[in-house]
């Protein structure tokens, strides 16, 4: 029962990381259609953003804080400076974003020596229910994985901003014809995508520490999440998250962790072949 | 339209000077190769030619801050041999060719070392899959000498490859009874899937069961797995006393912390790594370590007692302050036993040339180097050594045990 306990927390507290991780490569990926392979070196900025501060004598939660503000500055200046340049041209983007990603990530290893360093979780302790330790701060990571979650949803849905940027997204002529600057809601999404990126970045370093293959990992598993939800809706790619991220967790408590490694991505090749638009191709939002 | 000429003359020489300045660039990089760098000897004439050392290293990628840190210490070394007279009154000149943490990468740029600089050793190569990569090209094409520096899995007999760096034996023979005395017998062996944790696992196995103890899982992870949450329920739930670890970075860090979060160190488990040294140390928070222990052949706190090692490391950290840490886990300590071993073995054979150095570097001894003197076994090329247990205390290491002498390989 205890195993149990544990093993569904834990599945589902690393379902939760991927999830935040992919929340902004699908936003990107399906609102602007480019896939952002630099996203998990946005992901690597926040979190170097987050021990930037800490360096400073700061608190720690003051550094998750500023990653998002400075990853949303740093996501609408390399929009406006390359990424737009891409609209047009989706296999340029993933070349050219790829090609931001090295720098990036070669530029932070440099930076921190290309060393692995630690940085402690604002919340250390951990929370004892039925005899299985919760550590906060990953209760702390679910609970706002929920909020960040709903949030976006409730703004692309439920607000003015949202209706203009599933506008821009569904007929840009269209859009643009009734007064809407794509332009500005491309800029806004981007760097929306990379706050969120940010965030991620910010929350998961204390559990897998600074260094610079940090957004590698999960840049794979972002791209594979996005591939079986479907590109094109905000649910699809979250949705795929979920999935890959309960089944990266869950397959290794059964099988051989090396095994389990190839058939997640056998898993996901099943569906695609099924659903080659992926879980979620259609719908409003 | 007067203009015109002027105008075109203006960007004629602008492009002119663009096309010098790219062609020097070209020029440069030609000649040296992207990733290389030459340290020229500091006096040279046609009596007393350099002596070229070669350095195959992991300066970038994923463990350049080990790759920098044998580069500065064979930089450190060369320039003291060079001030001291050289080595059979000829200086040293250094040849460090960047290995980039990819052996794709590496094998041309070794080539470079053999094939254009002609040196006349090669020391180098960290992972065993680049000493791999890279150990043809220097012994069989290039018919030269190569020393490995890094603590590795052994069997490593090939001739004219000398190996530096301590061996599952000299790692495992003492430790891990330690362990069981200072732990417990049922051990378990998350390991990373490749080949060190595959060889040195079935060495630790045969002594800890030859100690009485148990292995009661052995289990290994994709390289870079970060998430180990069913690996702790395992642990936990078969009563694991020691955790031999063979995991690497970037899954240590997020393993260590998940099983202090399940409560593993409270409840008396103890946790082992036999890469861990100071760099290693900052991965995780050092509550979250506290009472690792690890056996390697140096670590700074020898220094408190050992006044060579601390002269040693004050010298280096004189010469390159920062983050670049002369430690042992990263190979630097192999690296300076294999230079200061070579130079014996050149002072002794009277030669550079490799009939010459090998059988004289087949016995070589030298009397200091970080952690303590170190001599070649003769006949096996591997490295007698002292080896020592710390323990991982607030964030620093406590040595626990010194072996009495030095330790042998037991390889070939």
């Amino acid at each position: 029962m205890e195993t149990a306990l544990n093993a569904l927390f834990e599945i589902l507290s690393f379902g939760a990381i991927i999830v935040l991780v992919v929340l902004g490569l699908g936003i990107i990926a399906s609102m602007m259609g480019i896939f952002n392979f630099a996203h998990g070196e946005f992901v690597l900025l926040g979190a170097y953003t987050t021990y930037l501060v800490y360096s400073w004598g700061l608190p720690v939660w003051l550094g998750m804080l500023a990653a998002p503000v400075v990853l949303a500055l740093i996501g609408l200046v390399l929009e406006r400076l390359a990424i737009r340049r891409f609209y047009a041209v989706p296999i340029v983007a993933m070349l050219g974003t790829y090609a931001l990603g090295i720098i990036i990530r070669e530029t932070v290893r440099m930076l921190i020596g290309g060393l692995y360093i630690s940085i402690p979780a604002p919340l250390v302790a951990s929370l004892v229910i039925g005899g299985v330790q919760l550590p906060e701060w990953r209760i702390a990571i679910l609970v706002i994985t929920a909020l960040v979650m709903t949030g976006s949803y409730l703004l692309l849905t439920r607000t003015s901003f949202g209706l203009r940027m599933r506008a821009a997204l569904e007929n840009p002529a269209l859009a643009r014809a009734s007064g809407i600057s794509t332009d500005r809601i491309y800029a806004i999404s981007f760097a929306f995508g990379s706050a969120l990126a940010g965030l991620a970045g910010a929350l998961v370093v204390p559990i897998f520490s600074l260094f610079a293959d940090l957004g590698l990992r999960f840049l794979i598993q972002g791209f594979l999440a996005v591939m079986l939800g479907g590109v094109g809706t905000f649910v699809g790619p979250v949705a795929g998250a979920g999935i890959i991220g309960v089944l990266s967790a869950a397959l290794p408590w059964a099988i051989s962790p090396v095994l389990a490694d190839v058939l997640v991505f056998v898993i996901a090749i099943v569906i695609v072949k099924f659903r080659p638009g992926g879980l979620i191709s259609r719908g409003r939002v | 339209m007067l203009d015109k000429p002027r105008e075109s003359w203006r960007a004629a020489a602008v492009s002119r000077r663009r096309f010098l300045q790219s062609t020097a660039w070209t020029a440069g990089a030609v000649a040296t190769g992207v990733g290389s760098w030459v340290i020229p000897a500091p006096w040279a004439n046609a009596a007393a030619p350099p002596i070229k050392v070669g350095i195959a290293t992991d300066l970038t990628g994923a463990i350049g801050y080990a790759g920098n840190a044998d580069a500065n210490v064979a930089r450190m070394l060369v320039k003291e041999i060079n001030a001291a007279g050289g080595v059979i009154g000829r200086p040293l000149e250094l040849y460090i060719e960047d290995t980039a943490s990819n052996e794709s990468v590496a094998v041309p740029n070794v080539q470079k070392l053999i094939q254009r600089d002609h040196v006349d050793v090669v020391l180098g190569g960290i992972t065993s899959s680049m000493r791999n990569a890279i150990k043809d090209t220097i012994v069989k094409r290039g018919k030269t000498l190569y020393i490995y520096p890094q603590l590795y899995e052994g069997k490593e007999c090939e001739s004219y490859i000398y190996c530096t760096g301590p061996t599952p034996a000299q790692q495992c023979d003492e430790f891990i009874p330690w362990l069981i005395k200072n732990g417990g017998k049922r051990f378990a062996f998350p390991s990373a899937n490749y080949i060190w944790p595959h060889v040195l696992n079935a060495y630790a196995r045969k002594v800890v069961e030859a100690s009485g103890g148990e292995v009661v899982f052995e289990e290994y992870y994709p390289l870079d797995q970060i998430d180990y949450s069913a690996t702790v329920s395992k642990i936990m739930n078969e009563k694991i006393d020691v955790v031999f670890n063979t995991v690497i970075p970037p899954g240590v860090g997020p393993f260590f912390k998940q099983l202090y979060e399940a409560g593993f160190g409270k409840r008396g488990g103890r946790l082992s790594c036999v890469y861990y040294d100071e760099n290693t140390l900052n991965i995780n928070e050092p509550y979250e370590i506290e009472g690792l222990a690890s056996c390697l052949d140096y670590f700074r706190a020898v220094d408190k007692t050992d006044p060579v090692s601390a002269r040693i490391q004050a010298e280096y950290e004189k010469e390159f302050p920062g983050k670049i840490l002369l430690a042992a886990g990263s190979a630097a300590t192999g690296m300076y036993r294999g230079i200061k071993l070579w130079a014996a073995a050149v002072t002794e054979a009277k030669s550079v040339k490799r009939e010459a150095v090998a059988p004289a570097l087949d016995h070589a001894k030298i009397s200091e180097a970080p952690g303590g003197p170190a001599e070649m076994v003769p006949g096996h090329r591997h490295c007698k050594m002292r080896m020592y247990i710390a323990v991982a205390k607030g964030g620093n290491y406590e040595i626990e045990w010194k072996s009495e002498g030095l330790l042998d390989p037991k390889e070939c």
